[in-house]
């Protein structure tokens, strides 16, 4: 008998006391001290706030209160989520040690639906790459295939759902870094549309993309922790005051008639052709389910790795001026000036990646080259949101890989930065239009490589491309399938 | 416009703006691996985007303000808690002289 690992089947057994919430997060605390020394997914595990914080929901069960939607639910939170009392580093050296004095928005709310935080899950540094090698803390290691990439930059929030250390996770998403890695580590993975989830509490990469969202075992348990963080916040100025709606409820509603959009520009070369022939497969299951499939065009996707790397790298220059050694976080004092502070300080705690990043996107918004390329690239934003606009009034959601390739190998990328840009082509496109995109696993490859189908949909409408992937999933014959270490298949 | 020409002085440049003291095996690195990733930002200019509104933000208009009322923030102990150096109740940082 395998034991309860998704996140709606947990809350409803703590909720009826056929198990604790201290047994639940015992569960997950076993499985990191077991395997969490290989996958490294973790930066910081909070096992004795857990127990203590698991404990209180049981009491509160205890004392006859009903219970959150989240009731003794274990989760692991991306890094860069900022948690009162427990280290908040963003995977770089420059936050090492920094212990925020308040909680996110995202974190509030999971604690009021009676979640357990179990620790906080290392990442590419300041959510910036694919692959978790730009953590300055060392990468992660994907639960499948140890010589593998999780992807990134959320990888150690991917990972931990693959190894079941915990039934779900909080990510961020900027360019991907929520559906690139759960498509490589078969978990499902919600990139919500902009604005959904409140970024109060989030350090900061580009303010004009950043989106939280959840990771888990199946679409159910993705939507719960979903709508728990979804909804305004008077506290992020970028929060949308729209109703959220009952995402849960979306999963397995009938998708007769809906018309599904297969974009050529997602199945072009650079394409591996096995993941492009577990993608089609879960497609034409789709059909079977009822709906209607047609050939769209996004004729400006090719443009959106030079889009994305212009704005993004122009918000995080400016968003990470505020690491400047002065109020938190690492200082290297050279005795001189203030100026020469800043500098040694921003040197020693940036890694390479973050410096790149930095340097490009001060000298794409640098006096001269601002229209040439910062305004270009967002006149380019435009056309691609177009693009999105007119193909989503044709069709209900567009489906396509995830990603081009399965998981690839630890140091096969990472002396060539533009390889691995290249390699978000499918997610960043979503990103720059602000509109909701998940991934959901699908058939592996035949050396056992996960394998994710990205459905992207209309702005707020994650009810659909929830219905979506809850109808894949359920007629996906691999559905459930989890890598040895997670204890069950 | 013409492509600028990324080397040494433009990354020492940018480095200057961006408060970087970078090494001169960085400045070296950074050079080479910039001019790669800007020869491919060039492609956008096959574009023509003279009549093309540009996004600096998606949903903007769904965006509400808040009322501007004063709520308890972070007391002055915990914003100086993590601070590297503190005096006089406050951030301390080495002389600053233009």
């Amino acid at each position: 008998m395998p034991p309860s690992q998704d996140v709606t089947e947990i809350a409803v057994k703590v909720q009826s006391g056929e198990l604790t919430a201290e047994q639940a997060t015992e569960r997950a605390l076993a499985q990191i001290a077991a395997h969490d020394g290989e996958v490294h997914a973790f930066l910081h595990v909070a096992g004795d706030h857990a127990r203590e914080r698991a404990r209180a929901v049981d009491r509160k069960r205890a004392r006859g209160e009903k219970l959150g939607p989240l009731a003794g639910v274990p989760i692991a939170l991306k890094d860069a989520i900022c948690t009162r009392g427990l280290p908040s580093t963003a995977g770089s050296r420059i936050l090492q040690g920094y212990v925020p004095p308040y909680d996110a928005t995202v974190v509030t709310r999971l604690l009021d639906a009676d979640a357990v935080v179990i620790g906080k899950t290392n990442m590419d540094e300041f959510a910036m790459g694919s692959s978790n090698e730009n953590s300055a803390f060392g990468p992660v290691k994907n639960p499948w295939d140890v010589t593998r990439t999780p992807g990134g930059s959320s990888g150690g929030s991917a990972a931990a759902v693959a190894a079941r250390m915990a039934p779900c996770a909080l990510g961020s998403d900027t360019g991907g870094s929520i559906r690139q890695p759960a498509s490589l580590t078969g978990t499902v993975g919600i990139k919500p549309t902009y604005g959904r989830v409140p970024r109060y509490g989030l350090i900061a990469f580009a303010s004009s993309l950043d989106q939280i969202g959840p990771f888990a075992t199946d679409v159910r348990g993705a939507a719960r922790v979903l709508s728990v963080i979804s909804g305004h916040d008077p506290r992020d100025a970028t929060s949308l005051d729209a109703p959220v709606g009952d995402l849960e409820g979306a999963c397995g509603r009938s998708l007769r008639g809906l018309r599904v959009g297969i974009p050529d520009e997602y199945f072009a070369r650079g394409l591996d052709a096995e993941v492009e022939e577990s993608v089609r497969a879960a497609i034409r299951e789709l059909e079977a389910e009822g709906c209607v499939l047609r050939p769209v065009k996004l004729p400006h996707t090719l443009f959106a790795v030079a889009t994305y790397y212009v704005l993004a790298t122009a918000e995080a220059s400016s968003n990470l001026a505020r690491f400047d050694g002065v109020r938190y976080g690492l200082r290297v004092d050279e005795g001189k000036d203030l100026r020469a502070m800043y500098g040694a300080t921003r040197d020693a705690g940036f890694g390479p990646e973050v410096k790149r990043r930095i340097l490009l996107g001060t000298f794409v918004l640098s006096a001269g080259y601002y229209d040439a390329y910062y305004r270009k690239a967002q006149q380019v934003r435009t056309l691609l949101r177009r693009d999105f606009d007119e193909v989503l009034q044709e069709v209900d959601v567009v489906c396509s890989p995830a990603s081009p390739t399965p998981a690839f190998r630890l140091g096969e990328k990472v002396d060539d930065p533009l390889a691995m840009y290249l390699n978000d082509i499918y997610t960043l496109p979503a990103s720059l239009a602000g509109i909701p995109a998940m991934s959901v696993p699908c058939a592996p490859t035949r050396s056992g490589l996960p394998v994710g189908l990205q459905i992207m949909a209309r702005p707020l409408d994650e009810a659909t491309m929830l219905a979506v992937a809850s109808a894949w999933e359920a007629r996906n014959p691999t559905r459930g399938l989890a890598p040895a270490m997670a204890g069950r298949d | 416009m013409p492509a600028p020409k990324i080397d040494r002085a433009l990354v020492l440049h940018v480095a200057k703006l961006s408060s970087l003291s970078l090494s001169d095996a960085e400045v070296d690195r950074f050079a080479s691996e910039l001019a790669r990733i800007v020869a491919h930002v060039e492609q956008l200019d096959a574009l023509d985007t003279r009549d093309v509104p540009p996004t600096a933000h998606v949903q903007i208009e769904r965006m509400p303000l808040r009322e501007d009322e004063v709520l308890p923030g972070v007391t002055h102990e915990e914003a100086l808690a993590q601070a590297p150096r503190v005096e006089a109740d406050g951030f301390a940082v080495p002389v600053y002289v233009e």
